[in-house]
């Protein structure tokens, strides 16, 4: 839209009405943000000064955030590198769902922050936080992603990677204000071996589902079996690990992981159609004609899939 | 254009449309396994998904694309990276979403929002100036 047809907009009477609106819109519609909260166990102040520094160039934050956090987890790319997954041109900026995408195509777990007070934990565990400020008026809005570093609950202060700045000490009041306004949208980009200081375990999931998604499936195994380690009997995590090992043609190996599914959890007709297939690929007809028969023995919302599974089965000669 | 000619250009256009969701692959070359995707408790979203690859493979959606320098293949590869939740949330706020980058103005979203909806007013048969 050009310039000029927008000036049309701000002039004469509707100018006052313009003013009236922001002033209103300003007072009254800043979400109500949250206040700093350190928790006990956390110390006082903490910086993970390691994370490297890439400034940003004209409207490159978002690759320049995500290129910060993804060589912070062992994976050194550049922005330049990430511009074409994330950066999106016409926008002049990076969608919040092009910066979840590009990190699972590099086969990092994509974790959502969820609210102010989550990412202490996150930092004094040494995990940054890629954050989404609006930088401008909630009416104009200058939308802006940083990478937050370190804390300090004496000071009150944080520090991020931001811009040009490669140490960028922000008051929590400030941070608080600007973070607000994308209703406290953050990311953390961790290894599928690592876990979140705080991990939740239906998150956990759909950030390694996420993975299997995005044809990642080495990661998408690891991060399965992360998830093992601390849910140990999550049938999702057996029967995402089962399904990403099929996918990379290890019969064996998906084959083990539904024998734990059902081993587990025996009403889990998906886990006994899952494992009926993979034996019946390695050219086990028996066992896997029982356990396609448990399955439709079990029935249940995709009991059409068991079906199926069963007949073709019983229709191989 | 006449009223009758209308109504088949618009039936001929679903048509397609839905011939490219019903041809599009599946991921998994044994249709008797149960994905991941359906065990994770998540809305229906299939059709969000489909309509979102349907509008990418158009070719008028793919030079407006192009145009705004986005490579169609690349906004696919993004889709499909998605979880069926995201995708419902990217469907329905296409729109409303920041793109951080240090550029001011909502009305720069607005020009997405215009090209989605006469695309699919388009589909529809309400309109018919493309």
């Amino acid at each position: 839209m050009p310039a000029c047809r927008i000036c049309r907009y701000f002039t004469g009477p509707l100018l006052l009405l313009w003013i009236i609106t922001g002033l209103l819109v300003g007072c009254v519609g800043l979400p109500k943000s949250e206040l700093p909260v350190r928790p006990e166990n956390l110390p006082a102040t903490r910086e993970i000064a390691a994370v490297p520094f890439y400034p940003q160039s004209k409207y490159q934050c978002g690759p320049s955030s995500l290129a910060m956090a993804l060589t912070y987890s062992d994976l050194p790319i550049t922005p330049e590198a990430l511009q074409s997954q994330v950066y999106t041109p016409s926008r002049k900026g990076s969608l919040q769902m092009a910066m979840v995408g590009a990190t699972r195509r590099h086969g990092r777990i994509a974790y959502p922050i969820l609210g102010l007070n989550s990412i202490w934990p996150e930092i004094a565990a040494g995990h940054p936080v890629i954050v989404l400020q609006n930088l401008g008026l909630s009416w104009i809005p200058v939308w802006h992603y940083a990478v937050v570093i370190g804390y300090d609950f004496i000071e009150n202060t944080v520090v991020l990677r931001s811009g040009t700045s490669e140490r960028k000490v922000m008051s929590f009041h400030t941070f608080g204000k600007t973070w607000a306004r994308s209703e406290y949208w953050g990311l953390m980009v961790l290894k599928p071996t690592q876990l979140p200081a705080i991990a939740r375990e239906k998150d956990y999931l759909e950030a390694v589902f996420g993975l299997e998604k995005s044809r990642q499936y080495q990661a998408a195994i690891e991060g399965y079996q992360t998830t093992l380690t601390r849910w140990p009997r999550s049938l999702v995590a057996f029967m995402g690990l089962g399904n990403s090992l099929y996918a990379l043609g290890d019969l064996i190996g998906a084959e083990n992981a539904f024998k734990m599914a059902v081993v587990n959890h025996p009403q889990a007709a998906n886990a006994h159609n899952n494992l009926a297939q993979v034996l019946f690929e390695q050219g086990r007809k028996q066992e896997a004609l029982e356990a396609a028969q448990r399955a439709v023995a079990i029935g249940g919302p995709m009991a059409e899939v068991y079906e199926t599974t069963l007949k073709e089965i019983q229709s191989d000669n | 254009m006449p009223r009758m000619k209308r109504v088949q250009k618009s039936v001929s256009i679903l048509m397609a449309v839905l011939m490219v969701m019903i041809s599009t692959p599946v991921s998994s070359v044994f249709a008797a396994m149960i994905g991941t995707e359906a065990l994770l408790v998540n809305p229906d979203t299939s059709g969000a998904r489909d309509q979102l690859r349907s509008f990418f493979d158009r070719k008028d959606v793919q030079s407006e694309l192009t145009a705004r320098g986005i490579d169609p293949d690349e906004a696919k590869a993004r889709v499909d990276s998605l979880s069926d939740a995201e995708v419902m949330q990217l469907a329905d706020k296409i729109g409303a979403l920041p793109a951080g980058g240090d550029a001011g103005g909502t009305l720069l979203f607005i020009a997405i929002i215009v090209l989605l909806t006469l695309l699919v007013l388009e589909i529809t048969g309400y309109t018919d100036f493309i």
